[in-house]
């Protein structure tokens, strides 16, 4: 390779640095250092004439490494690095430093001392850009299409938005026909609409205006040429790469072939069997060859395996006018390959027969909001009739109990958010249709939250719905009256009332669909604390996961209302889209890498990786050893700090630069302190001590910063390396344990922490001399704290005496 | 959540006083949202207390009215308001470490030390009566053991529950 030929310049922010640190001193310093081929002083060299210095020296040859002290707060770093690259020379041959924010303002009332630490810095930044190594770009193929598991309201929804950017989709749905839960809660707030309402797709050509909206059974969406829909089906295996998953979907049969039924009904009509109709919350009865309702999609019926006599009855089969019915159809399995995957499986509700004070499972009088929702529901199981479910009687006093299984520390400590708006919905709506209903809603606290859903809680009251504050210890039956006890405790009245009630609606919680557990063990993805799909970030990439490839969206992450679903629905479409639109991933290999002469049969890094990006490869018999999937890799490191052999390496971070930036730093002291290396994670570690700076704190010029990309990377062996090279004291600053940017570094870095103070006590080193600090972007102050006590710290515990010291 | 007594006494409020108490612990997770008050078989006879009130007024450090009231003094400890208690709040456990603050106040009804008194002269709290010793008899149970009352206000003097007199050697 060439020699190296360093560049360095020198930033003195328009001479606010050189009235602290004496720049003179500086440039004959770095002088002597062999490799450089090129000091410079300036006022900037971000941008303008500044970076067009830079800019030149690579284009002339004259340099091919560059360092530049600037301030960071100027996004230095990006300009440069783009910059050079533009020039012709890999950007990760450009290392920036902070003489700023690192040096200058933390030690201006010292500036001898912040002199000396300056000195140390440029040797650290010369040391490491001399070692630095060019880094490609990668491009992965990448598959236009997606699997979108779940055909409910958000699943549907993305698949409109895929199809028409042009990718092909493929829709599973595990129930046998679309819908999910939305399709049975009759009417959605803040709009009043039908829940099977969606907005058509742009290839349903006849209809297609900024107005439309649709059932879903005449939307187009089951035309679209670039969907394929699946029902009765399950994703049972994933495998591959983001950009191309292989999934395997197990169809349930049918027992109706799709492409001969006319839905003409005649099976119905034939049909000896009946069954409890579960769709419709057991309220009517079905058959066994069945539909939900007639607005569904596919409009072709289903025989329930359950139910069905099959060969021994087979009535349909001789009464369908089209021979679409084959009692002898088996599961099979669809192979799909594509370039993302959006889960969409929901959520559904809580079964309340667990509160038993509530007797849901005893009293048929007790029903949940959904249930009631089928009531409403004109296509529903009493065509709209809100009646007792005991007898078929009208219901007329009703209550409502909010918070039946929410916000509750036995079953779900959360608030599911919706149910507040499901009850107002439903008791408005039945008290619409029935003005004499005798409407009551305990509640503990109503949470109409978003825009216009206030309104509802008004036009409730407007309307005579009475409000309860208070949550009912017991539901119980008056076998005389022939009515239920609601046992509630008005709070604000203190009087306990037992109100009567024909029916009581419970608000039941929403909870993780069923499946959400294994889904994710297939998906290789996390759940959140209480069972829901977890995104990436909650604030920043609400759709995505660790998993690049695959996407989230509407309640699997969490219960929500229709259009926070049609919002997700949309950004998890736009998220897939921007993933895969140039069909190909491009990406820098920043990534791990693995030594083959030193690695071999020991399983740590595949199990510690956060990515899932190292696998196992088998070499000879009974060996194998690690490799690193430089797609999935996000080159943080922790695989490097976990590998008991020192096998593994980033490209971007190898462990020889980290060791001559070390020896760099603790070369030079200039103060009458005693040396401390402060080891800082790039994200939150690095930045707390960008942001000490820039408030001008002040800690002793004796601690040294260097970064690295994740705690997670530090082995224990460089802890001691350091203290050999003259550090006295040790300290890691790192993300907090859950706010860690690449999962569980921080949390990694601590236990190896811990076991470096074992050995530095076997070593005759006070382990108080290594310690680790977690903060915050805005936590400078803690940085400028932690270092002044280290420094105190160490200067209390006397200087160092290592084994072989003379 | 169990708080850990680190302020001193003086400084806490009142629901760090209870919740640094054994019992106490879970008061700072009730939200009033009444499942307690509709659960108590009290609170509907006797206006004097309301479960619910009780946790709201310590919540609001209303000490002196806590302390000094009736209300503490009228729970039975049936737990039906522990069971139902969505927030896991130890209601009637919370009742008994208010009422440990009441006696060190020197709040406490008469009875409580009748009680006391009788526990350390006889060994029971209640007189066993003739009544008792007859049904005994009867179900075919053994008379009761008469209580060694010496050794019983050995554990109580060991535990605090009878504070040893002070002798003028110790003064």
């Amino acid at each position: 390779m060439e020699q190296p030929k360093v560049g360095v310049f020198l930033s003195d922010c328009g001479k606010q640095l050189s009235e602290i640190l004496d720049f003179d001193a500086l440039t004959s310093f770095v002088k002597t250092i062999p490799n450089v081929a090129l000091i410079a002083r300036g006022s900037e060299f971000w941008r303008g004439k500044g970076l067009q210095t830079i800019v030149d020296a690579v284009k002339n040859g004259k340099i091919n490494r560059v360092v530049v002290a600037e301030n960071i707060t100027k996004i230095s770093d990006v300009n440069i690095a783009q910059a050079v690259e533009n020039a012709g020379l890999n950007s990760y041959l450009v290392e920036v430093i902070d003489l700023k924010n690192h040096c200058a303002w933390p030690h201006r009332n010292t500036p001898k001392e912040a002199t000396e630490k300056a000195k140390a810095m440029l040797l650290s930044a010369i040391e490491r850009a001399k070692l630095l190594e060019p880094i490609e770009k990668l491009e992965f193929p990448a598959l236009k299409s997606a699997l979108i598991i779940g055909g409910g309201i958000g699943g549907m929804q993305t698949a409109v938005d895929l199809t028409d950017l042009g990718f092909e989709v493929n829709l599973i749905e595990k129930a046998p026909f679309l819908g999910g839960l939305a399709a049975r809660a009759g009417r959605f707030f803040p709009t009043d609409d039908c829940a099977i309402c969606i907005q058509p797709p742009s290839s349903d050509v006849k209809t297609i205006t900024h107005t439309s909206r649709k059932c879903v059974y005449r939307s187009g969406f089951s035309e679209i040429p670039n969907l394929n829909i699946l029902t009765n089906a399950s994703v049972v295996a994933v495998d591959g790469v983001p950009g191309n998953y292989k999934v395997t979907v197990e169809k349930k049969p049918r027992y109706v072939d799709a492409d001969k039924c006319v839905a003409c009904d005649k099976c119905v009509s034939v049909c000896p069997v009946e069954t409890s109709d579960a769709y419709n919350a057991n309220l009517s009865k079905r058959k066994a060859i069945y539909i939900n309702v007639p607005v569904v999609h596919p409009q072709v019926y289903v025989i329930d395996e359950d139910a069905c006599k099959f060969h021994d009855c087979a009535k349909c089969v001789s009464a369908c006018p089209t021979n679409a019915i084959d009692l002898d159809q088996k599961p099979e399995q669809v192979t799909f390959n594509v370039g993302s995957i959006v889960v969409a499986t929901g959520f559904k509700e809580f079964d309340p027969s667990a509160i038993k004070e509530y007797h849901y499972d005893e009293y048929p009088d007790v029903v949940t909001n959904l249930e009631l929702a089928r009531m409403i529901d004109g296509f529903g199981p009493t065509g709209g009739q809100i009646m007792r479910p005991s007898n078929g009687k009208p219901a007329k006093k009703i209550v409502f109990v909010q918070c039946a299984g929410s916000r509750d520390r036995r079953y779900n400590p959360y608030c599911s958010g919706i149910c507040c708006m499901i009850s107002l919905k439903n008791a408005s709506l039945v008290k619409e249709a029935n003005p004499d209903a005798e409407i009551s809603i305990c509640y503990i606290d109503i949470r109409t939250t978003g825009r216009e859903h206030e309104y509802y809680y008004e036009r409730a009251r407007d309307m005579g719905i009475k409000f309860v504050k208070g949550r009912p210890t017991e539901i119980y039956a008056d076998e005389e009256k022939g009515k239920l006890i609601v046992d509630v405790e008005d709070a604000l009245l203190k009087r306990f009332l037992d109100l009567e009630a024909d029916l009581v609606v419970l608000a039941t919680a929403m909870v993780p669909a069923e499946g959400t557990a294994e889904l994710a063990e297939l998906l290789g993805l996390d759940l959140e604390v209480d069972g829901f799909f977890k995104e990436y970030n909650a604030k920043l990439r609400p759709t995505e996961t660790k998993q690049r490839g695959i996407f989230l969206c509407g309640g699997a992450t969490f219960p929500k209302d229709a259009p926070t679903v049609s919002l997700h629905a949309h950004s998890a479409a736009m998220k897939a889209v921007k993933f895969l639109t140039s069909g190909k991933i491009v990406k820098d290999q920043r990534t791990a890498f693995v030594n083959d002469e030193f690695c071999g049969d020991c399983e740590f890094c595949p199990v510690m990786c956060p990515y899932g990006a190292i696998s196992l490869e088998p070499t000879t018999e009974d060996h194998f050893v690690a490799r690193v999937s430089d797609l999935l890799c996000e080159g943080c490191g922790v695989c490097v700090g976990t590998c008991p052999l020192n096998a593994i390496e980033l490209r971007h971070s190898r462990p020889a630069q980290m060791e001559a930036q070390v020896k760099a730093l603790m070369s030079v002291n200039g103060t009458s302190k005693p040396l401390v290396l402060a080891i800082c994670c790039q994200e939150c570690g690095h930045t707390a001590v960008d942001s000490s700076g820039m408030a001008k704190l002040q800690y002793p010029a004796n601690v040294r910063i260097i970064k690295v990309p994740c705690a997670g990377i530090v082995r224990v062996n460089q802890i001691l390396e350091a203290f050999k090279a003259g550090a006295q004291g040790v300290m890691i600053v790192e993300c907090k344990t859950d706010g860690c940017h690449y999962e569980v570094g921080s949390e990694k870095a601590n236990k190896k922490m811990d076991f470096a103070k074992v050995l530095l006590k076997e070593y005759g080193i006070e382990p108080e001399r290594l310690e680790t600090f977690k903060m915050v972007y805005i936590e400078g102050a803690q940085f400028a704290e932690a270092a002044q006590m280290m420094t105190d710290r160490v200067a209390k515990l006397g200087t160092l005496k290592l084994l072989g010291d003379s | 959540m169990p708080h850990h007594n680190i302020k001193k006494a003086e400084t806490m409020s009142f629901s760090e006083e209870v919740t640094c108490r054994h019992g106490g612990e879970t008061l700072t997770a009730c939200y009033q949202c009444g499942t307690c008050a509709s659960s108590c078989p009290v609170a509907r006879l006797d206006p004097r207390f309301n479960p619910r009130e009780v946790i709201k007024l310590s919540l609001l450090g209303e000490r002196e009215e806590v302390v000094s009231g009736d209300a503490i003094w009228l729970c039975t400890s049936c737990f039906n308001c522990q069971e139902r208690c969505p927030q896991n709040v130890e209601i009637a456990d919370v009742i008994y470490a208010l009422r440990n603050i009441a006696i060190e106040a020197g709040h406490s009804p008469n009875i409580y030390a009748d009680f006391g008194a009788a526990l350390i002269a006889e060994g029971r709290i209640v007189q066993i009566s003739k009544f008792v010793e007859k049904k005994r008899e009867e179900y075919g149970l053994p008379p009761l053991k008469p209580v060694g009352v010496e050794d019983l206000n050995k554990i109580l003097v060991a535990t605090g529950f009878i504070k040893p007199e002070k002798t003028e050697a110790s003064q």
